[in-house]
């Protein structure tokens, strides 16, 4: 193939190419600063308490107001989210970031980026300890629907950190002046937390006077949907910074169109990047060899390395599957480290050893009903996986 | 201690790495390039659901639409029942509720997004919507974070699967 021929050309000059891997897995050293960033900032799990204020970065009054604020509404809406145990209480979604006022202009691209993808991904890494029994995560973050404890200031030394351990993380394109905007952000957190205060003791107490506001109306009615509006504002404002280029718009339309373009734009993403690493393969399985020999290289990090043999465990039980395709077998070693993915782990590559003629073949959906439903026992299904 | 992001991405390694050998095992070769980004798309997708867990609309619809491009549909079927059920409660609701033609600026917006993020169709609420959204927005993006900097390897090594021995 033309391609392959190509890539195969440039992997010639491999005096050169070193260069750009420590570029590309400067990414995933993430780990590391991130690692230096926790310690200093003294965010660990025996802060869990302040972990959540941490994650509003905002005054723990504040933090609490809209705690109870989410708590009651998710409470009310509970039909839909219940079920799923996101909505169920929890605080999933902070209001919008703090107030960055120590940062420069230009660095704030990357270094907000950062802190966003963190603050939003521990979000995530919450909701799913909440639901999940066996810790996957080792991060334990309680999350806490107690009132948290006043790490405001701890919280705000964090961002600076984040901006000294910079990395480039080859996305997000349009972050500039944010500052700017973050001192906007935290006038508005602060009026929306003030109307949050009135509609939300109208939630909580059946029967209370609320002083209306010039021009708007006392009917519950109007208030449940004015705080379920603010809701959904607080949220979208959270949207907004996530989504990079949306903080001078105004208006809900215009940043919908932005998240919009903005995972229409990932998506596309997502596709070009797997033809680009189909056209380089002819293997499917390929990145086994590129990560892990690449990674087990060049990253001295110890919880990444850690992580990283674990991987290179059933790197060396694939590889010699791949090998041994068409060959003979080698039982691969039991994983000299637990790893989380370990239930799953043993029956498919013991299944893999018996069948490795392509007789029988795995179940890729098995796979992903193991993972999510969490059963150990994989039953052995010759499916055929036509693409 | 690892960041939230970088663990997000690291289980997004590790599942993609099980669900690419095991669709690499399960498809005879050769395949051509159109049919390798299939796959490679298609175990990317998984892993990533995967690695969310089952508690978001979006991860089990995006491995309930996973299972419909296996051709084993029985068998999807039966192992995505326990997702799909809670997924049809919420079909109904929205079938009960009809069709409009959105008018407003958001109301068409915010149609626009339930097409985008996977399971969005099934969700009424606007709050959760969004939710959701900013949910798949961190993973997305650690997909493609990840899928980046294994395309930047590539590229520069080669290919490795015959050097590598």
């Amino acid at each position: 193939m033309d391609l392959t021929g190509g890539f195969g050309a440039r992997s010639g000059g491999v005096g050169g190419g070193p260069y750009r891997e420590p570029i590309g897995l400067e990414s995933l050293h993430l780990g590391d600063e991130f690692r230096q960033l926790a310690t200093t900032t003294s965010l660990t799990p025996d802060n869990a308490g302040g972990s959540f204020t941490a994650l509003l970065e905002l005054p723990p009054t504040q933090a609490v107001e809209l705690l109870h604020f989410t708590d009651s509404l998710s409470s009310s809406q509970a039909a839909a989210a219940a079920t799923t145990g996101i909505g169920g209480g929890d605080i999933i979604i902070a209001p919008p970031p703090p107030p960055l006022h120590s940062f420069g202009g230009t660095t704030l691209t990357f270094p907000s980026n950062s802190a966003l993808m963190e603050r939003a991904a521990r979000f995530s890494v919450i909701a799913t300890e909440q639901q999940q029994n066996n810790g996957n995560y080792h991060n334990n973050e309680t999350p806490t629907s107690s009132v948290p404890s006043n790490s405001s200031d701890r919280v705000k030394t964090e961002p600076p950190e984040t901006d000294s351990a910079m990395e480039n993380q080859s996305l997000c394109p349009n972050q500039t002046n944010r500052s700017g905007k973050r001192k906007d952000f935290d006038k508005k957190v602060k009026s929306s937390t003030k109307k949050n205060k009135s509609s939300e003791e109208t939630e909580k107490l059946p029967y209370v006077h609320v002083r209306a506001r010039r021009g708007q109306a006392t009917d519950s009615h109007s208030l449940a949907e004015r705080a379920r509006r603010e809701k959904i504002n607080a949220r979208m404002k959270l949207l907004q910074e996530l989504v990079p280029g949306c903080d001078k718009i105004q208006g809900t339309a215009l940043v919908l169109d932005e998240i919009i373009n903005h995972v229409q734009s990932l998506q596309r993403q997502v596709e070009m990047l797997s033809m680009r690493l189909a056209a380089v393969n002819p293997r499917v399985d390929f990145n086994l060899d590129t990560i892990l020999a690449s990674e087990n290289a060049s990253l001295m990090d110890g919880s990444f390395s850690g992580t990283a043999m674990q991987l290179a465990w059933p790197h060396q039980a694939l590889e010699t599957e791949q090998s041994f395709h068409q060959r003979q077998l080698q039982p691969p070693p039991p994983p000299p480290q637990q790893w989380p993915f370990d239930g799953l782990n043993q029956p498919v590559w013991g299944r893999e050893e018996d069948q490795a003629h392509g007789n029988d073949h795995s179940n890729l959906m098995a796979v992903s009903e193991n993972v999510m439903v969490g059963s150990a026992n994989l039953h052995p299904n010759q499916v055929k996986m036509e693409l | 201690m690892m960041s939230s992001y970088n663990m997000v991405k690291q289980e997004f390694i590790k599942k993609w790495i099980t669900t690419l050998h095991i669709l690499d095992c399960s498809v005879e070769h050769p395949l051509n390039v159109t049919e390798r980004k299939n796959a490679i798309k298609l175990s990317s997708d998984i892993a990533m659901a995967a690695a969310r867990s089952s508690s978001t609309v979006w991860s089990r619809a995006l491995i309930s639409r996973s299972g419909n491009k296996t051709a084993n549909k029985p068998m999807a079927r039966r192992v995505l029942k326990k997702a799909r059920n809670r997924m049809k409660n919420r079909c109904l609701t929205l079938r009960r509720n009809g069709n409009f033609t959105a008018k407003s600026g958001v109301r068409r917006r915010t149609e626009l997004l339930k097409r985008l993020v996977p399971g969005g169709e099934l969700i009424e609420n606007k709050d959760y919507l969004i939710r959701e959204t900013l949910d798949y927005i961190v993973y997305l993006r650690a997909q493609v974070d990840v899928m980046r900097t294994v395309a930047a390897v590539d590229s520069v090594t080669g290919n490795l699967t015959n050097d590598n021995n």
